[in-house]
């Protein structure tokens, strides 16, 4: 099986951050490999140790997006191709969709796998839309894969239970980062990502117009979110302090 | 005459109130625009639920029925939506955001090459298409997004707008669509259900949440007892859903589901940022833990520093009392 894995750059949802006049300021280094991308690989890498086969990523980024492919060789991806882009354009989830798509129609591959969001955004868009592009069978929020016969059959958690799925290959199929703990590179890992190839390839060698290329989503002024207060904190006497809770969920809040 | 075209969500054999609250969202915007207020419903029994889809204000409702659509599979889903949009020829197409929504929204999109915008807490109509406010970051930040298309759709959290009754005699009219089982390349195998009959999380008006510090069967049972109690959804950490102690379909946060009740209680949950990004919304929070340094505390309206098996017994007894 051949499997191919989208990762992303993202930025580290824990770092430090300020509004200013509606603009979101970040520390433009702490960027990461996005965490249901790194399930997407380590479940790619897992069925390749498990059926044999060939893991390489693509990702869509800035120059420093090289680490983040280097990071997914470091797990134990075998190549890696990097669309190389400014880093300043202003693509929505509709852009990354039409690249990955562009890319995709001349690659080989059984199975394309993609994290279900991106952490910092969540929208969850990307994979559906790259799966109706290029007119694959598809599952979302898979929290389990198994290669069974030359079928994918994916475990993907629904609104009420889990829903088991058999697609044909090729498929695509977006994770969730319940499905397994991604790996930390070992050092020997990291040695051997030095050696591995990545293939950078310019945008423009897709051949994309301005259209496809264009997000018709913006964001255009980030705001903190509405503030919660911290309320009463009650320490003391465990029965007398639950019952007294109860009582204010009762009389004060109004909730019961 | 344009329309604004609600798709209602069925989860077994139940309108999702969250597709109800995003109709009444969609009644007040298309009476403001002069847009005919349209609904869709796609499900093996879909005419049995118009009643309830009149009374939130849809004046033309889209019936797709079929046997295929007894469980949720994406792509005759795809196949019915894209239809009924062909023929409503809806400027906006808004969705509550179900994991069923979350597996077509992309495509649905693509397919229709509509601006699309998901997950969203509250949104308007303006000249060039739709603005709307959506958690980012881990919902520590809030983005004013404005998305531009001839067609634009949108999915909205639960619980981001009231219920609101506007009841008018619908126009009925049937969608047919010929899918063939054999066609779809996806095979659904089988659901593993565990919820039961458990609450709807997305629908409770209370929620008891479980976390780490739930650690055996007696704190399993009292969380069990104050759910019941209270009739309140239970819901768990993903350290808890993670370790098998609760059924994935529980789990709450940024991973899991995003829940929005009248009453959260957190038992034994720290609080971490990604828990936090499901819950915030809720409109009273409770929050049980023995570290009275816990971040869950940050944004609880009534925090309780203690251990929850000496809690939680006389928490539930004092609830009984004022309930009865």
């Amino acid at each position: 099986m051949k499997f191919y894995v989208c990762i992303k750059m993202v930025p580290d949802v824990y770092a430090p951050f300020q509004i200013k006049e509606g603009e979101l300021i970040m520390d433009a280094d702490r960027m990461v490999l996005n965490a249901y991308d790194a399930s997407a690989v380590e479940e790619a890498l897992v069925l390749k140790e498990n059926h044999g086969g060939e893991v390489e990523v693509v990702c869509i980024g800035s120059t420093k997006a090289s680490e983040t492919i280097r990071k997914a060789l470091a797990m134990g991806a075998d190549k890696g191709t990097h669309i190389l882009v400014s880093g300043n354009e202003d693509f929505d989830s509709g852009s990354y969709a039409n690249i990955l798509s562009a890319f995709f129609k001349n690659q080989e591959y059984d199975i394309l796998s993609l994290g279900k969001q991106s952490q910092d955004t969540d929208s969850g868009l990307t994979g559906s839309m790259l799966a109706e592009l290029l007119d694959l069978p598809y599952a979302t929020n898979a929290v389990g894969l198994e290669v069974e016969d030359g079928n994918l059959i994916v475990k993907r958690q629904g609104d009420t239970g889990q829903e088991m799925i058999s697609l044909p290959t090729p498929c695509a199929v977006t994770c969730s980062n319940d499905m397994n703990e991604p790996r930390i590179p070992n050092l020997k890992g990291i040695m051997a990502s030095k050696r591995k190839p990545i293939d950078t390839i310019d945008l423009a060698s897709l051949g994309l117009s301005d259209v496809e290329l264009s997000s018709n989503s913006k964001v255009v002024s980030f705001e903190h979110k509405p503030e919660r207060k911290a309320g009463q904190k009650f320490e003391g006497e465990a029965e007398e302090i639950a019952r007294s809770v109860a009582q204010l969920l009762d009389t004060e809040a109004n909730v019961i | 005459m344009s329309s604004i075209l609600t798709y209602i969500a069925i989860s077994e054999g139940k309108i999702k109130r969250s597709s109800l609250e995003v109709l009444s969202r969609c009644k007040s915007i298309a009476d403001a625009n002069g847009l005919s207020c349209e609904a869709v419903i796609i499900d093996e029994k879909a005419s049995t639920y118009t009643d309830s889809v009149q009374k939130y204000g849809a004046s033309k409702i889209h019936i797709v029925e079929d046997s295929v659509f007894s469980q949720h599979r994406n792509a005759p889903l795809l196949s019915a939506l894209s239809k009924v949009m062909e023929i409503s020829k809806p400027k906006i197409v808004v969705f509550a955001s179900t994991e069923g929504t979350k597996d077509i929204l992309g495509a649905l999109a693509a397919n229709q090459k509509a601006g699309v915008v998901a997950d969203v807490s509250s949104f308007e109509m303006t000249s060039t298409g739709v603005s709307a406010k959506r958690p980012l970051m881990a919902a520590k930040v809030v983005g004013n997004v404005e998305v531009t298309g001839d067609t634009i759709l949108v999915s909205v959290r639960s619980g981001s707008y009231d219920l609101v009754e506007t009841p008018v005699t619908a126009d009925i009219s049937t969608v047919d669509i010929s899918i063939n089982e054999g066609d779809l390349k996806a095979k659904l195998r089988e659901i593993i259900s565990a919820t039961g009959d458990t609450i709807d999380l997305n629908e409770a008006e209370a929620i008891v949440a479980a976390g780490r510090g739930v650690k055996d069967e007696e704190a399993k049972n009292l969380i069990s007892e104050l759910a019941r109690v209270l009739n309140a959804g239970i819901g768990a950490s993903r350290a808890l859903t993670e370790a098998g102690v609760y059924d994935p379909s529980l789990q709450i946060g940024q991973t899991g589901k995003v829940v929005s009740p009248q009453l959260y209680i957190a038992v034994g949950i720290s609080g971490a940022i990604q828990h936090v990004a499901g819950m915030t919304n809720s409109k009273v929070i409770v929050a049980i833990n023995k570290d009275p340094d816990a971040p869950i505390f940050e944004v609880a309206d009534y925090g309780i520093v203690g251990d929850l098996y000496k809690i939680l017994p006389a928490f539930i007894d004092e609830l009984k009392k004022i309930k009865s």
